[in-house]
């Protein structure tokens, strides 16, 4: 080993630099900015307002207004949401498919493609079947006894529009990372189980889960992580409306930045919103470790 | 039997729920790009009907939806070419080297990934503006490579690891340097690795909406931005949309659909092997 | 070709020494077999001739030049891997050609090589092939083919047999044998197996902890060993081990007793406390009437064609004797053993040293 892992240290580090160079460059120096700009008073529609420090009265505005109160609110209630229903249909999803029958190997596959589409096409599609009057998703549902549905008009039912999106498209994200476990268990607990005699549903609870749970929290995570990154969906489907029932974090830096040009309050939000991730990735990472060490 | 032939029908039967509910949506993208505008909405819908291209004409007719197409090639392949020269050098030494902050520094690199885009977007746009880069497809290849370099990083470097070291030995002793070891003996054994992170780096930089929006206009204008504004509140051209959605959705597809069993590994970033 | 001096020769890995200071003369074309068990720093030692570790302390030279801070592929040496080592997505040939690349040489002489050295290993037919079309044998023919284009001064084997089976085995190392003698290249081999170093060897190195144990031609490390370890682990079965104590001039053990040959008149002290080796074939069995015969249990019987292993307790000791088939016996059975008095080796018991020189 010592070899090529010595005498080749310098090279090594000669290859690592320009990655390290290009992410300072490109992740860490945007985010130091994002925080030099929250602390400024940087307001576009104000062409002639002297771009001043503020010190900290941007974060006191956005953490006193309610608006951004009510932001983080949504988009926790999103999480939420599309992580609970994720969680359990793509266990139970990657329970049908791992089961060894023909045609289910070409299932999985089929149901990975939305995980593939790109988001915007994916809002465009479901905007398609949510689209007041016309859309097939009423349509459809009616043959269930359910009565017409304002799915993107209404301040009950936009978060839900959004999140079955989201959960149309990442469901099978849980769904794979749970087939590709179920897949790799040893099959020895089973087959004691069966010949203990004990029910399905011991054997799931007391022998599979616990099982998948190091994998399950992975893929929480990874989904938890992403929900902050929820954008695009929204944008087409509600631009956070009706009203402000839709406006989850992205949407509010987005609406402060690029709608009211207040780049200073809007930095100060990603900066919160940055804060916010950290403590996810760190938890993920520790969680990984964990499992590793385990 | 008996028991487990009904335990099969109702395998079979949830199946077909799950492949409906989650392939209608893919498969109305499809038939209404080539359904004539006047039964878009009929109910029921039509199955059966005589498809008509005329979508994608106004499509093509137009003549900078080519254009828009061009744009999202370049700057997919672009960020994928870049993305995937520094990416995989960082990728080997961080699996060659043996020290205990290497980890660390994996991670550190990974996380570069998770961090939400809206987070960053204000200073990219004062910053692409100053540097007059806004409205070019260099600013994209560049935020793209924010996302693509972690992740071939991270995935290059479990393809590195399984490159015995034996096999470098084998070429330091036959009297190769380390350079050409890499490009000789590595690389090549890595080379499926490099095929599954470029693909994810063209099919993530080619469906990326957000920064195209904000740092385009006319010229640089990528696929996804431009059917999003064939939407408009007082007449939205449903077929086009769905041509161009189409269009757009052929790339992960096809991903999907030859290297599948790729996916687990590159969506989890590792967690899941 | 190249001679191999290794001077005191150390590796650490941190504070860990793995390698105690290995002293160590290979002449020219000679074939040099490392023998230990797994652990002992066998591979760390090749792998330091190789330039693949680094040299901790001592001086290696190869060719008379100091080589201590050469790289590897400036060393003049080829090396055989365990696991082969074969680059997966190079055909045969190709493998060849690489290792031929730094060496520059023209079109033709490249191809000739190939073909010379395809023809002596039975190549020709696999030089399209990729490795994971060949059998175990023959990707154990190609690593060797691609050292042995590049005509190095010394060869390098780690284990190459290790991955073969039985009969394969056998049947490679008398190609490698062969070949050595045909090229007359210098050879530093590295095995755990006793055969392929008797059978191999000019000079066998035995190594244990990082110690070298005994140098010596395969017939001295067999007939004279020079420590209990090296003599319990050359020959099989192994020497039988009878710790005794001298007493005037006898050698007594517990419900065991015998002479002191003559020729340790001398070498032993009154009282000293020595381990006797005997190997199983030196163990007769005699008639219960004849001078030094002992009374034996024999408890299990191992019937192997041409001879038998018989497990023998002589009061508390354990011993093994190898008998002509014929003269074996039931276990249960009681016979009477003599041991072969010229045939036997003392040693100390404390410092584990012969004390038969
Ligand atoms: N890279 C390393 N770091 C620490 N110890 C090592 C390393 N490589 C080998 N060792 C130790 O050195 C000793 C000798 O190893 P090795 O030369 O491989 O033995 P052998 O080939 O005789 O079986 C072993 O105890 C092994 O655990
Ligand atoms: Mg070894």
């Amino acid at each position: 080993m010592a070899y090529i892992r010595k005498r080749n240290k310098r090279i090594f580090l000669i290859f690592l630099l320009p990655a390290m160079l290009v992410l300072f460059l490109t992740t860490i120096y945007p985010m130091l900015y994002a925080g030099y700009l929250s602390f400024r008073s940087y307001d576009l529609a104000k062409l002639f307002v002297p771009r001043v420090f503020v010190g900290w009265s941007n974060y006191g505005e956005i953490l006193g207004s309610s608006e951004f109160l009510h932001a983080l609110v949504t988009t926790f209630k999103l999480m939420a949401m599309t992580l609970s229903v994720q969680l359990v249909l793509g266990v139970g999803i990657a329970l049908i498919v791992t089961q060894k029958l023909p045609g289910m190997p070409l299932a999985r596959t089929l149901l990975m493609i939305p995980m593939m589409i790109s988001p915007v096409i994916v809002g465009l599609v479901w905007l398609f079947l949510y689209f007041p009057e016309l859309g097939y998703l009423n349509y459809f549902l009616s043959f269930l006894g359910f009565d017409s549905i304002p799915w993107i008009t209404s301040t009950d039912w936009a978060l839900w529009a959004i999140a079955i999106a989201d959960i149309w498209q990442w469901t099978p994200f849980v769904m794979m990372g749970t087939a590709a476990a179920l897949q790799s268990l040893s099959p020895e607990p089973y087959e004691a189980a069966m010949i203990d005699g004990n029910s399905r549903w011991d054997v799931f609870t007391r022998v599979t889960l616990p099982q998948l749970k190091p994998v399950l929290v992975s893929l929480m995570f990874l989904r938890a992580i992403d929900a902050f990154k929820i954008y695009d969906i929204i944008f087409v489907l509600t631009k956070g409306g009706p009203g402000d029932s839709t406006e989850v974090l992205s949407m509010f830096i987005y609406r402060q930045s690029f709608t009211f040009w207040r780049m200073g309050v809007g930095a100060a939000a990603s900066f919160v919103s940055l804060v916010i991730i950290v403590v996810l990735i760190t938890l993920f990472f520790k969680s990984l470790n964990r499992d590793q060490v385990s | 039997m008996t028991r487990n032939l009904r335990q099969n029908i109702l395998v079979y039967a949830l199946l077909a729920v799950v492949l409906i509910v989650f392939m209608t949506p893919i498969y109305l993208i499809v038939s209404s790009s080539v359904k004539p505008s006047p039964i878009m909405f009929q109910k029921p819908p039509a199955f059966l009907f005589t498809p008509t291209f005329e979508h994608y004409h106004d499509l093509f007719a137009m003549r900078p939806f080519t254009k828009f197409i061009w744009n999202s090639l370049i700057v997919a392949l672009g960020s994928t070419a870049f993305s995937l020269t520094i990416g995989s050098l960082a990728a080997y030494a961080i699996s060659r080297i043996r020290h205990k902050r290497m980890n660390d520094v994996a991670f550190w690199i990974l996380s570069m990934r998770m961090f939400p885009p809206i987070a960053v977007v204000v200073p990219y746009y004062i910053i692409f503006k100053s540097a007059g880069l806004l409205d070019t497809p260099l600013a994209l290849i560049i935020v793209y490579s924010t996302a693509n370099i972690p992740l071939t990083v991270w995935l290059m470097k479990g393809f590195f690891d399984e490159v015995p070291l034996a096999l470098e030995e084998a070429a330091a002793v036959d009297g190769y340097g380390l350079l050409a070891t890499f490009w000789y003996v590595t690389l090549p054994l890595a080379a499926p690795g490099l095929a599954v992170s470029a693909v994810f780096c063209f099919i993530f930089s080619w469906n990326e909406f957000l920064f195209a929006l904000m740092l385009t206009g006319s010229e640089a204008q990528t696929a996804t931005v431009a059917v999003m504004s064939f939407w408009s509140s007082d007449a939205v051209q449903w077929g086009r949309i769905m041509a161009g959605s189409f269009i757009i959705l052929i790339p992960g597809v096809i991903f999907v659909l030859t290297c599948q069993r790729w996916l687990v590994r590159g969506l989890t970033m590792g967690s899941v092997k | 070709m190249s001679a191999i001096t290794l001077k005191n020769v150390i590796k650490k890995y941190g504070a860990v020494q793995v390698v105690h200071g290995v002293d160590l003369d290979i002449d020219e074309g000679e074939f040099v077999v490392l023998l230990g068990p797994s652990g002992c720093g066998k591979t760390t030692t090749l792998r330091m001739v190789a330039g693949l570790e680094d040299v901790s302390g001592g001086e290696l030279s190869i060719g008379g030049q100091v080589v201590n801070n050469v790289a590897p592929k400036d060393r003049g040496v080829a090396m055989v891997f365990q696991n082969y080592a074969l680059y997966p997505h190079m055909t045969v040939k190709k493998n060849m050609e690489f290792a031929l690349r730094p060496l520059k040489l023209d079109k033709a002489e490249v191809d000739k090589r190939i073909n010379d050295t395809a023809a002596i290993l039975g190549l020709g037919e696999l030089l399209e092939r990729r490795p994971v079309q060949l059998s175990g044998g023959q990707r154990q023919r190609v690593a060797m083919g691609r050292a042995m284009v590049r005509t190095p001064d010394v060869f390098l084997f780690d284990e190459p047999l290790s991955n073969l089976d039985a009969k394969l085995r056998t049947q490679v190392r008398w190609e490698i044998g062969k070949l050595h003698q045909r090229l007359g290249t210098t050879v530093l081999y590295v095995t755990h197996d006793q055969v392929e170093a008797m059978t191999l060897a000019d000079k066998v190195v035995i190594m244990r902890d990082g110690y070298v144990e005994q140098v010596g031609t395969p017939e001295e490390v067999y007939t004279a060993p020079q420590s209990t370890f090296v003599a319990t682990f050359i020959g099989s079965p192994s020497m039988n081990m009878i710790e005794a104590k001298v007493v005037a001039e006898r050698l007594e053990a517990n419900g065991f007793s015998m002479p002191l040959p003559d020729r340790f008149q001398g070498k032993v002290t009154e009282g000293q406390a020595v381990t006797i080796g005997v190997r199983p074939i030196e163990i007769k069995r005699v008639a219960a009437s004849s001078t030094g015969a002992m009374q034996a249990n024999v408890e299990v019987t191992e019937y192997l064609g041409n001879e038998a292993l018989l497990d023998l307790r002589v009061g508390p000791h354990e011993l093994v004797a190898e008998v002509p088939a014929d003269q074996r016996v039931e276990p249960g059975k009681v016979i009477h053993i003599a041991l072969n008095e010229g045939a036997i080796h003392l040693f100390d018991t404390v410092s584990g040293r012969t004390l038969s020189e």
